[in-house]
């Protein structure tokens, strides 16, 4: 075994440093966003405070000896959904959505430390020596530990969480190796529900496509029969839980389909969010001197909206930077993702890879108007200590795989 | 099993270019909304945070032709409620403050709904001060109240001049869709002087710009106020009024219904206009109470009808005037005609006069106002043309005063009585238009500009009550121009019915009462005969004899005799105004324009 005793080769410094400048980035656009705002006026000092445990807790997560993350993968699945469980019956309401354990001063977002275990124990069961991802029955069982906690955050009802579950399950299963078949399989009934959010002929029309998918790939009858009924379920499953979806969240859904629907709900936030990126302009109107964000135009823009503020006040410049740090850190650990030589480490690599990468396009996205608005947080700089904590301890087990990257060798 | 597919080298291509294309995508967007829209977005961004908030300017002010300060702005206390902290708990208690009947807030509210909340509405305009200091004790268990102070009309000089002046409303949804000047709540010249020169009186208004939050409720000047616009004061107006005449006909009307209109003979200039019974403007400064209106609605005298230029009444023998400058011009008579009172007229029926007058040449018969020498008159002048005389001094048509509402008279000619009965109408009829009786009738402002024209020998101006306006900048005076009126009359007829109307006054005449040894009045005293009740008193007149300086007609309705009730409120102008000059010259008057603008400072 070589060891090397420089420190660059134990430590990744760029991946460290992006997110420690993010975190920075965060901070400033936290303080102005929050500055003429009284209600607001403590979340800096709280953000700051989280930033100093946060990275705390990288170290300790990037110090963690590394077979220790396969050991505490089912545990911490388990209290996952634990926890899951119990912000279900008795969790704190915060924007028409239970998603919170109160605990004294902090508040607690199980659902991101749900992250953890769920990427843990799906990393642990795809590795598995028997686990074979062209099976049915494997494919169905990694599903299903994916799943569950997918259930238990859309009955809060998060549905941006649950989201960022989906695509971390999807990314693990593509990583595992799955085959094209196996892919449609999982897809297609996600490609019916959300059709069926358009309307009945929506729905047809994607149950049409599953069809003549299911002759192309011709399987025997039984077994396309079986996915087919798969399919119809999904997309009258899904009508109905759009049904049973709380009203802002149904309007969420509805204001992407058509913004001009609800312009003073949630399409208005996605109109400001645009107008104080645009009017940044190339250097934007320097710190502290936005005047959307000063004048409070867009509600709570400190935790999903963070954005609008570096636009605005940074400009096109600040967001590059902040584009550049970003996609820094997606490389580096696709990079680390694509040499580690364990299976476990390099699916969980890729399924931390997955939550950051969803955050970031779908909080981008919304607020520069290209998606829908999912209320997500912006990994690093969205105002919010758990989902804070959660992202360094993630990055963490990043640096602590890079770290011992050269023990498997 | 192991899959073979496991992060295979196929599998790292697509998330790495899945990796990069996304940031791309999403660094283009960024590119596309900071770079190339920007000029859009930032438009937008300037729009939503900026509101412009008008600024009404003050209303001209108006000066009578001695500097005086007649209509001014003064302050006035208007309630509003912010709806978004407001709670309608409060109805009650305000409603009993305010003194308005019960809902009215809420029908307020109701009407303003579409507003946003957080933008404070007008409940009452003009409210009390014991209202606004009943406010400032309580305005912590008030939420959402406040007051303004916003400015209205006011009268300083103690004159009403409610006719003239005119009063200021509430713009109409139909003014708003001519007049894009106009936002919905603002006050207009609705009647008079205020009507007719609103476009000089209401001034420019400013902008004031405030930063506003995405509930539109304000958070601070925009850049400070360097970009607000002030506004404009709108041009103060010289009236060619002269407050104390002005003062004088209000006060010796009061009581009575009837008018007074003095002017100015060589200039048309209008130095009093009154009409009786009259209103009190203050009472329109701004919202007026139902219970005024409704009280001037029921009022039989009509407080509202402006008698100077809406009323017609025959002239009587005021008339006598026409006819005689007609006879003479004509050449039907000169001063040696004369003919024989034997104190009645016969012809077709017998018709009266008020005495036994004997033989009397034309001054004479002016100075006894001989109704027998006139109807004798009107025969030889003939009807046609003695209604082309009445023409020619206007009487056919309005005078063209600047206040709006004006009807002109009626003068019948022989077409009128062809269309009436027929071409062989009864000839007795005309008899009584040569005293200014029968079919005739004429409205004051018309007696008044008739009596200008007699003093001045046939010319005058267009009648009118604003001289010019003072520029907002320099203050300079611009003068109006307006139509040179010339009856094309020579001097030698004038001379000689103005010698009858000087005997009227200094001779054995009608109005010998009014005799004064200051000042040489002439006049004509005038009874209009009313089949509804007592006869209107008429008087013209004008003075000094020589060089007149002032030419007016005085009309008193249902009052019996001209001399006896109309002459003396015709003295008592002439004396304001002729004798005022003389008692102010040892005094220290200010010159006009120093007096001006230290008043529109004062404002």
């Amino acid at each position: 075994m070589q060891i090397d005793y420089k420190l660059q080769d134990k430590f990744d410094f760029s991946l460290w440093l992006s997110a420690i400048i993010l975190i920075c980035i965060g901070l400033a656009a936290i303080y102005s966003s929050t500055l003429n705002n009284s209600a607001a006026s403590e979340n800096f000092d709280k953000q700051l405070i989280w930033a100093v445990i946060s990275i705390i807790v990288f170290f300790v997560a990037y110090s963690l000896p590394v077979n220790s993350f396969k050991m505490i993968s089912i545990p911490s699945y388990l209290l996952s959904l634990f926890l899951l469980a119990v912000v279900v019956v008795i969790g704190r309401r915060v924007y028409g959505a239970k998603s919170w354990i109160n605990l004294g001063v902090f508040g607690f977002q199980p659902s991101e430390f749900a992250k953890i275990g769920t990427i843990l124990a799906l990393a642990s069961f795809l590795s598995r020596r028997n686990t074979n991802i062209e099976s049915f029955f494997d494919i169905i069982m990694g599903l299903i530990i994916g799943f569950i906690p997918v259930a238990l955050i859309l009955m809060e009802p998060d549905m941006g969480t649950a989201l960022v579950f989906i695509v971390l399950i999807l990314t693990m299963i593509f990583w595992k190796g799955i085959s094209l078949f196996g892919l449609f399989v999982v897809l297609s009934p996600g490609f019916v529900a959300l059709s069926s959010l358009f309307g009945t002929y929506y729905l047809f029309g994607a149950l049409i496509i599953v069809l003549a998918a299911l002759f192309f790939f011709k399987k025997d009858i039984f077994f396309s029969g079986s996915i087919l009924a798969l399919n119809i379920g999904a997309g009258f499953f899904t009508d109905y839980v759009y049904k049973a979806l709380s009203p802002h969240q149904q309007r969420r859904i509805q204001s992407f389909i058509d913004p001009s629907a609800d312009p003073l709900g949630a399409g208005y936030n996605a109109i400001q969010a645009k107008v104080a990126i645009g009017s940044g302009g190339l250097f934007g109107k320097g710190f502290l001197h936005g005047n959307q964000t000063q004048l409070q135009f867009i509600p709570e823009q400190w935790t999903d909206f963070i954005f609008c503020v570096v636009g605005e006040e940074f400009g096109f410049l600040g967001a590059i930077i902040v584009m550049v740090l970003f996609l820094i850190i997606f490389l580096r650990i696709f990079r680390i993702a694509s040499i580690a030589k364990d299976e476990f480490l390099s699916l969980t690599l890729m399924g931390i890879l997955s939550v950051f990468i969803i955050h970031f396009i779908i909080n981008i996205g919304m607020t520069t108007g290209i998606m829908p608005v999912i209320g997500i947080p912006l990994p690093f700089v969205s105002y919010g200590g758990s989902s804070l904590l959660v992202n360094m301890f993630m990055l963490g087990i990043v640096g602590n795989i890079y770290r011992t990257r050269k023990n498997f060798l | 099993m192991k899959s073979e597919n496991f992060a295979s080298e196929r599998r790292k291509t697509i998330v790495y270019a899945f990796i990069v294309g996304c940031t791309l995508l999403l660094t283009f967007r960024l590119f596309q909304m900071q770079i190339i829209q920007h000029n859009t977005y930032d438009e937008k961004s300037a729009d939503n945070s900026i509101k412009s908030i008008e600024q009404i300017p003050l209303r001209g002010v108006l000066f009578d032709r001695n500097g005086e300060v007649v209509v001014n702005n003064i302050p006035a206390y208007t309630l509003r409620i912010t709806p978004a902290y407001y709670d309608t708990k409060l109805n009650k208690i305000l409603e009993t403050v305010l003194n308005v009947e019960p809902g009215y807030i809420n029908k307020i509210l109701y009407n303003n709904r579409v507003f946003s909340k957080y933008v404070p509405i007008r409940i009452k305009r003009g409210v009390d001060f014991k209202v606004v200091s009943w406010y400032e004790e309580n305005s912590e268990d008030l939420p959402g109240v406040d007051y303004i102070v916003e400015m209205q009309r006011g009268y300083p000089d103690g004159i009403m001049g409610s006719h003239m002046f005119g009063y200021t409303k509430e713009v109409t949804p139909q003014q708003l869709k001519k007049d894009d000047y106009y936002k919905p709540g603002d006050y207009v010249g609705y009647s008079g002087i205020e009507k007719q020169y609103e476009d000089y009186l209401r001034g420019k208004k400013g902008y004031k710009f405030m930063l506003v939050d995405s509930k539109r409720k304000e958070i601070g000047k925009y850049k400070n106020g360097a970009d607000d616009v002030p506004s404009e004061k709108g041009d103060d107006l010289v009236l060619s009024i002269d407050a104390d005449v002005q003062r004088v006909a209000e006060e010796e009307l009061k009581g009575k219904r009837g008018a007074a209109v003095a002017i100015e003979p060589k200039t048309g200039e209008v130095l009093a206009l009154v009409s009786a019974p009259d209103y009190d403007l203050n009472e329109f400064s701004y919202v007026t109470s139902r219970d005024y209106l409704q009280k001037l609605y029921d009022d039989p005298d009509k407080p509202f009808f402006n008698r100077a230029t809406m009323s017609t009444k025959p002239p009587g023998s005021t008339f006598k005037i026409l006819a005689s400058i007609a006879a003479l011009d004509l050449g039907v008579i000169d001063t040696s005609t004369t003919f024989y009172c034997p104190g009645y007229f016969t012809f077709g029926r017998v018709f009266k006069c008020d005495g036994v007058h004997g033989r009397l040449n034309v001054e004479h018969a002016i100075e006894k106002s001989c109704n027998v020498f006139f109807y004798n008159l009107i025969y030889k002048i003939g009807l046609d043309r003695w209604a082309n005389y009445a023409k020619r001094f206007g009487f056919t048509q309005e005078t063209g005063i600047d206040i709006g509402e004006e009807i002109p008279g009626f003068i019948p000619d022989s077409k009128y009585y062809e269309k009436l009965y027929g071409t062989n109408w009864p000839r007795s009829i005309m008899a009584s238009l040569g005293i200014g009786q029968g079919e005739v009738s004429v409205t004051p402002v018309q007696l008044a500009k008739f009596a200008a024209l007699v003093a001045n020998d046939g010319q005058s101006y267009t009648p009118h009550i604003v001289k010019g306006y003072l520029e907002n900048v320099s203050k300079k005076f611009i003068p109006f121009k307006f139509k040179k009126i010339d009856v094309g009359i020579s001097k030698r007829v004038f001379n000689i019915v103005k010698r009858g109307m000087f005997l009227v006054v200094n001779g054995a005449g009608t109005a010998a009462g009014i005799r004064m040894k200051e000042i040489q009045i002439a006049g004509k005293t005038g009874t209009a005969q009313n089949p509804h009740g007592k006869d209107h008193a008429l008087f013209i007149a004008f003075a000094p004899y020589k060089n007149p300086k002032i030419a007016l007609a005085v009309v008193v309705e249902n009052v019996g005799f001209g001399a006896t009730y109309a002459a003396p409120i015709a003295q008592k102008m002439i004396e304001a105004y002729l004798l005022k000059d003389k008692i102010k010259k040892e005094n220290v008057v200010p010159d006009l324009k120093t007096k001006i603008i230290g008043a529109s400072i004062a404002n």
